[in-house]
């Protein structure tokens, strides 16, 4: 699979998961575990490649990081209103 | 500005009255003198913390810079309308120097760019080894970046599943016992490493830590997924009238460290030869000499410590590796343990380079969300890791103790014939 491939199937992945009302956002782990004939180094390189070019974003607590489509489910400022 | 809110924290301000400077001081002072409101509101939510005990902090799922999984950790007050200027005050991890040696012109523009762009307090250091910037807004977040990437030519530290920002002990260059320049080490792998540092690669966290010697001043054993301790693999050099003079008290043990307190005369075998923990240390009263079991000898360096004018470390130096360490989450806490008991390390450190790609590979694929390398190890066993995982020949002192197991474990392709064998023939030889 070359990268334009491996980037396609993730996006294909994730936004399959999202319509099937499942989770937005997605531990690089469980990227690499939907994507078995992949090496992790590539998948790893692929989803950060695609939050480079915006098809992605990172969400984190600080502790780990998930991937996830921006503007889907919780947003990066989850819950937070500004207040005016 | 010039209107600031203070808040009533009689139970915060009780801090102020023990014997140590008080970071409550400092920030209202700091508060006072730059009219800054995110100071009080801090301050006046951790009343209402220590009232309610209980936090107001929320977790945020904001990450921070463009391009960056890491660097900067979102936090949320739950307390808005009590505290507005704290609604948001995300925390930034600035790279810090290996060794943390600065110029003190580079700290005053951090701080002035700090005063400008965020509440202007700081850690020196958070617990990985950061510059912690507390407090700031998520619209100031690019521009505190750019600030520090274009003006500065500062770097965010490590936060999220990445590459934590490596940190090692002074080393060479402050102290006469490092045995390999582990300020190198840190900066030539912390910029190999820059992708695995900025970009989420792994299943959680993973720091390393050097220390030139074993006396481990980073506590790397304790903190790192990887530690890279400094060691020698010669003999310890003794100068043997050096040991004499300290056993005639003429020298002081430590270099005088502990003279705060009378503990008596120097007892050499009290307080070296018995404490070595591989009892390879013999002090020959009559001959008054010194003798170590060198090939026994684990380099713990207890013994230089109490007598450096008499020993010092051999000449042949390199690197131990120990991998594991970590705190409580899904195992308890655990030290590193002992992969590698010696490797020579020499720019551009490839073999080095290898072995920690090895690991990562393996943890990458094996390991599950949120497993630290050290409880992989636990599951599938330190000695698949070393042999298959790692490639490597194990040795006695992988093993605690050794002496205590009488078992080995054979696999099949290393007895001759496998586990099948013709029962037929075998009857013949022993009959039922
Ligand atoms: C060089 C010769 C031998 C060595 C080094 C040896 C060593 C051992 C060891 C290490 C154990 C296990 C002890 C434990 O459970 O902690 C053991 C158990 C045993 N050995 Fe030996 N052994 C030897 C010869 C023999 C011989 C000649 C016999 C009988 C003819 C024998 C009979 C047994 C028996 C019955 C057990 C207990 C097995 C069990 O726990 O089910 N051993 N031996
Ligand atoms: S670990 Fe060793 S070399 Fe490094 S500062 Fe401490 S004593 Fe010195
Ligand atoms: S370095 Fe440690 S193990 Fe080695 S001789 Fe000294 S006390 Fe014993």
């Amino acid at each position: 699979m070359d990268k334009e491939e491996l980037k396609q199937k993730i996006i294909q992945i994730m936004e399959e998961k999202v319509k099937k009302g499942g989770k937005t956002k997605i531990y690089l782990k469980d990227l690499q575990r939907e994507i078995p004939d992949a090496n992790p180094r590539e998948i790893k390189n692929a989803a950060n490649e695609l939050v480079r070019e915006g098809k992605l974003e990172y969400f984190s607590t600080g502790s780990t990081v998930m991937f996830g489509l921006p503007g889907v489910g919780m947003g990066l400022e989850a819950g937070v209103e500004k207040p005016e | 500005m010039g209107e600031v809110k203070k808040h009533d924290t009689p139970k915060v301000d009780q801090l102020k009255t023990g014997p140590w400077p008080s970071f409550v001081d400092d920030i209202y002072s700091y508060a006072e003198k730059h009219k800054k409101q995110a100071c009080f509101d801090i301050m006046g939510q951790m009343e209402l913390s220590y009232i309610n005990r209980e936090t107001h902090w929320k977790h945020g799922g904001i990450v921070g810079v463009f391009g960056y999984g890491g660097g900067v950790i979102g936090r949320y007050s739950d307390q808005q309308e009590k505290f507005p200027a704290i609604w948001a005050f995300h925390t930034v991890r600035v790279h810090h120097t290996a060794g943390k040696w600065y110029h003190t012109a580079a700290l005053r523009k951090l701080c002035d760019m700090w005063d400008n762009r965020g509440s202007g307090i700081v850690n020196f250091h958070g617990s990985t080894g950061d510059i912690i910037l507390l407090g700031t807004v998520t619209d100031q977040l690019e521009p505190i970046f750019f600030d520090l990437t274009h003006q500065l030519h500062w770097d965010l530290g490590g936060s999220g599943s990445n590459l934590r920002s490596p940190a090692c002990c002074m080393g060479k260059s402050r102290c006469e016992w490092a045995l390999v320049d582990v300020q190198e080490l840190d900066y030539e792998l912390t910029m190999a490493f820059q992708d695995e540092l900025h970009r989420p690669a792994f299943p959680y966290k993973f720091k390393f830590k050097f220390s030139a010697c074993p006396l481990d001043c980073v506590a790397s054993v304790a903190r790192a997924d990887m530690s890279f301790i400094g060691t020698w693999r010669d003999d310890i050099r003794i100068d043997q009238e050096a040991v004499r003079a300290y056993v005639r008290g003429e020298l002081k043990p430590n270099a005088g460290a502990f003279s705060d307190r009378d503990w008596g005369p120097f007892d050499i075998k009290k307080e070296v030869i018995d404490l070595c923990p591989t009892k390879c240390m013999y002090w020959d009263e009559n001959e008054q000499k010194l003798y170590i079991n060198n090939s026994e000898c684990n380099r713990c360096m207890h013994c230089i410590a109490v007598m450096p004018e008499a020993l010092r470390p051999g000449q042949d130096t390199g690197i131990a590796i120990l991998i594991g360490a970590k705190a409580p989450i899904l195992e308890g806490a655990q030290l590193s343990t002992l992969i590698v008991p010696f490797m020579k390390v020499e720019s551009p450190y490839d073999e080095l380079k290898d072995f920690i790609y090895k690991a990562w590979d393996y943890w990458m694929e094996n390991g599950k969300n949120r497993e630290r390398i050290g409880e992989l190890i636990q599951r599938i066993g330190l000695n698949k890791f070393i042999t298959e995982v790692m490639g490597l020949t194990p040795i006695p002192q992988h093993v605690r103790v050794p002496r205590d197991n009488p078992y080995i474990f054979w696999k099949e392709e290393e007895v001759e014939g496998g586990w099948t064998r013709d029962v037929a023939e075998f009857r013949k030889r022993h009959p039922a």
